[in-house]
């Protein structure tokens, strides 16, 4: 009986003398083990820094002069190799990847220098405000949940990520059937499918991995802020939102269409508040995070200091009339025509089109799943899209995360009707 | 080969990637037309570049052009406001406009068959936009906003405008593309209508259409369109030369971070200049991949740095090649000024072999293609090179050069520009109590102070 093997999609185009490989391992952050937080992502940056026969500094010459690059990122779903090369070289970075996959070195050394060298990019986020407050609001929001696990790790997570725990997950996740393949670019399919055999041919012959259950519910907590105090603030950054649904449930296109309307283009309502009427902030915006289980619905904004707390209780309010009342006919029509006409601008070149099929397959979608959403917005109308938003929207659950500094903004945000603010160090996770 | 419009002239052609050929065309009026018929996906990228940037400025009204990325999105004389916005949504669309030193641009990405609508909306707000209180005042307030948060809270933002305008003395490349903040609070709305008057009229403006278009059915919207907008009558702008620098600059201050930041820059070449391809592969030998000499050590052998990025600015006057660098925990800034150094020196004593600069090619052509793959891509470096360096052609000649490098070039130009007399340093350091700030010597520094070199995007 023949195996299924890994899932792969191929998007040629003789655009550019350009070819773009993926290979998405099933696990990601997510399945990273409790209290051990930041092991994908060290296993998968640990397999990138020598394979095969050469090291970390053979190997990353060796892909340089090939004018090429392999990068490792880590989702909560997944880690992805993100190769590209040009065509004339392609052959060996195929080599070179297929080592990364199924002969990593692990050394000792890369092992203990990158232990040291991610507290660093701990430091980073800590002198980015956007991205401090998506870390800390992804804690924040559901915690417990899995996607509420840093894929990055803590100081005390990294402290027990050992070499043994790195290869473990590196055999155990790196098998035929746990990874997802796309290939695009200047390749015809027979060639692609060719290369994917060579990506898989020295992996062990095993079926996908258990993921973790995403599916739980957790009890009503209310509305509460967290204010992550950070000195010299002029600004605080804000993430509002809860718990949303998975990707791909018959809800999803009336929520996309949700989502558009309120917070997804420049003339979403939520933009139009905070930014055109008021001018509080630069953005304004609404994402449902699409991942392959439950994941967050998020809204974000930067205001200055002294109207945070304002902007945080308007955004309140138009978030309970939109779980109570949706959009209007007016905004409906908008957000259906936006979601329908920009479906070629996500698909437009070969590497899109790629990636697009990867993450479906990742998230256990049919094929063409993400493209076919527009023909499934275009029957929904008013009462639809109310129904999925008074089914899924929770504006009493909502948990704000604010960066600022605390004394400028703590007494406008206990006043925004947002529920209690705690106080937290901004270097404390 | 079609019959061109009337009033409409073919004044260029040149080939752009594997198969497809950019042509500029000229109206009676000034206007430039840029076309590249690309019929890989049911979309075009529409875009209008203006000859106006941060530079075109003056002292006291810094800012002024990047202003009107947002202005020219409001109300004009037949569209309400926010109706842009929706109409363009509408379509699945999007638009967008960004402003750097040299040029400020406006794009649309529409499904091809709304070819006429942007037409419309570009040549309508090309000369007939309201200009009032109303619009104004809001789009001040979001750029305060804007400002806050590319700028007086991020670090980079901050680092970028101490070193443009320590770096610079006469030159406007020394004030920030967004402006100094009492600048965007005080400019008058008698001098943002004088801006608009002088700046945005069809011979100051080429648009840049790639996508699934019928080329010939392209320009006689255009001629209709805008054939009839009147020329300016702008005076030129004066042309300032920065005087030589003589001596290394080098400022620090206390920031809140986490660990020393370093952002410097060696004076270089603008765009056109016969070394800046031989400059720009110097940055990407430097830094432009794991195996570059300076992130090799810097950031894994001695491990003084968690990151180090190097960055030649593609400005149309000579500007700086720049280096940033993130400083490891415990770790201070003259320690890694100590190796770049090093390897500076190294490199202008030796020089790279072949084997290097033929790595620096490789990765280089790479960084081309993947830049020109979609239609907003393509658009945008026609736009760049058309406006900045005054001929589109040049994008396709620039792999010629690259390609025509050698490890000579290399060496001279480190040994001619990476000299510390035309460095400016830039250090920013914790201002925490954490054990590193014990010590700092602190240095008032200018201000006001310029933002990042990167462009401005409106959204």
């Amino acid at each position: 009986m023949s195996r299924p093997g890994p899932a792969v999609h191929v998007a040629p185009s003789a655009d550019a003398p350009l070819v773009w490989i993926e290979v998405a391992i099933r696990g990601g952050a997510a399945a990273d083990p409790v209290g051990v937080e930041g092991l994908h992502r060290h296993a998968g940056l640990l397999a990138r820094r020598g394979a095969g026969a050469r090291d970390r500094a053979a190997f990353d010459d060796a892909l340089d002069r090939l004018g090429a690059s392999i990068d490792v990122g880590v989702g909560r779903d997944s880690v992805t190799l993100s190769a590209v090369t040009l065509t004339r070289n392609l052959d060996p970075v195929v080599a070179m990847l297929a080592d990364v996959l199924a002969a990593p070195r692990f050394d000792l050394d890369e092992h203990e220098r990158l232990r040291r060298e991610t507290p660093q990019v701990l430091d980073e986020i800590r002198d980015d405000d956007g991205a401090l407050a998506t870390r800390w609001f992804d804690r924040e929001c559901v915690p417990g949940h899995p996607y509420a696990r840093t894929s990055l790790g803590t100081e005390a997570s990294l402290e027990r990520i050992d070499l043994d725990r790195a290869r473990e997950l590196w055999r155990r996740e790196v098998t035929t059937d746990n990874l997802v393949i796309g290939i695009a670019g200047d390749v015809d399919e027979a060639a692609a499918h060719a290369i994917a055999g060579r990506l898989t041919e020295r992996l062990p012959v095993r079926s996908a991995i258990t993921l973790p259950d995403l599916e739980l519910t957790t009890p009503a907590h209310g509305r509460r802020i967290v204010l992550v105090d950070k000195a010299e603030r002029t600004q605080a950054q804000l993430r509002l939102g809860h718990l949303g649904p998975r990707y791909g449930i018959a809800d999803t296109a009336a929520l996309l269409l949700l989502e558009t309307g309120f917070g997804g283009m420049f003339s979403s309502r939520l933009m139009q508040e905070i930014r055109v009427k008021r001018g509080w902030s630069y953005g304004a915006g609404c994402t449902l995070r699409r991942s392959r289980g439950r994941h967050w619905i998020e809204m974000w904004m930067a205001t200055a200091i002294d109207v945070a707390g304002e902007a945080v209780r308007t955004t309140l309010g138009l978030y309970a009339d939109l779980a109570e009342r949706g959009l209007t006919a007016d905004e409906l029509a908008l957000a259906r025509a936006y979601v329908v006409g920009s479906m070629p601008f996500h698909q437009a070149t070969a590497r899109q089109r790629m990636q697009l099929a990867v993450r479906d397959t990742l998230f256990g979608l049919p094929a063409g799943y993400t493209t076919g959403l527009p023909a499934q917005v275009a029957d929904l109308g008013v009462d639809d899209v109310t129904a999925a938003a008074r089914r899924w929207l929770r504006p009493d659950e909502l948990v704000t995360v604010a960066v600022a500094t605390a004394e400028l903004a703590e007494a406008g945000l206990a006043a925004a009707g947002a529920g209690p603010v705690t106080v937290v160090e901004h270097d404390a996770y | 080969m079609f019959e061109a419009p009337p009033g409409v002239i073919l004044e260029a052609e040149g080939r752009l990637g594997r198969a497809l050929v950019a042509r500029r065309w000229r109206l009676a009026n000034g206007l430039g037309v840029i076309a590249v018929v690309d019929r890989t996906a049911p979309i075009i990228s529409y875009q209008t570049w203006y000859r106006v940037g941060s530079r075109h400025e003056e002292v006291g009204r810094t800012g002024l052009a990047h202003l009107f990325e947002h202005l020219m999105f409001n109300q004009t004389e037949t569209l309400l406001p926010g109706e842009f916005d929706r109409v363009v949504e509408r379509t699945g669309g999007e638009s967008n406009a960004a402003t750097w030193v040299d040029w400020t641009h406006y794009r649309l990405s529409l499904p091809a068959a709304e070819l006429p609508l942007a037409v419309r909306l570009e040549s309508e707000r090309m000369s007939r936009l309201v200009l009032s209180p109303e619009t104004v005042e809001p789009e001040r307030d979001v750029v305060t906003n804007e400002r806050r948060e590319r700028v007086e809270d991020d670090v980079d933002g901050w680092l970028d405008e101490q070193l443009m305008a320590t770096a610079f003395d006469v030159h406007p490349y020394r004030w920030p593309t967004i402006g100094w903040m009492a600048d965007i609070r005080g400019v008058g709305l008698d001098d943002i209508r004088a801006f608009y008057r002088r700046w945005y009229a069809p011979d100051n403006a080429t648009v840049v259409v790639v996508g699934d278009v019928d080329e010939r059915r392209l320009l006689e919207l255009v001629a209709a369109a805008y054939g009839a907008l009147p020329a300016g009558t702008r005076a030129p702008a004066p042309e300032l030369t920065e005087p030589p620098q003589t001596a290394e600059r080098v400022r620090r201050a206390r920031r809140p971070i986490a660990s020393d930041r370093v952002l410097l820059g060696w004076k270089a070449v603008g765009q056109g200049h016969p070394d800046w391809a031989p400059l720009e592969l110097l940055t990407t030998l430097l830094a432009g991949s794991p195996s570059s000499r300076l992130h090799r050590r810097l950031v894994i052998e001695r491990e003084l740095a968690s990151s180090v990025d190097v960055q030649l600015t593609p400005f149309r006057d000579p500007s700086l090649l720049r280096v940033a660098i993130t400083c490891a925990r415990g770790h201070r800034a003259e320690e890694s000024l100590g190796e770049l150094d090093q390897v500076v020196a190294d490199l202008i004593a030796r020089g790279p072999d072949e084997a290097e600069v033929q790595k620096a090619k490789n990765l280089a052509e790479t960084d081309f293609w993947a830049a020109l793959v979609d239609a907003d891509g393509k658009a945008e470096a026609l736009g760049h090179h058309e406006t900045a360096l005054g001929d589109f052609r040049t994008l396709t000649e620039l792999g010629d050069r690259l390609a025509a490098v050698t490890a000579a070039d290399l060496q001279r130009v480190a040994a001619t520009y990476l000299v510390p007399r035309a460095r400016t340093v830039i250090i920013a350091e914790p201002d925490g109590s954490t054990p590193a700030d014990e010590g700092v010597d602190e240095v008032p520094l200018a201000a006001p102070v310029e933002r990042r070199a990167g462009r401005w995007r409106r959204r």
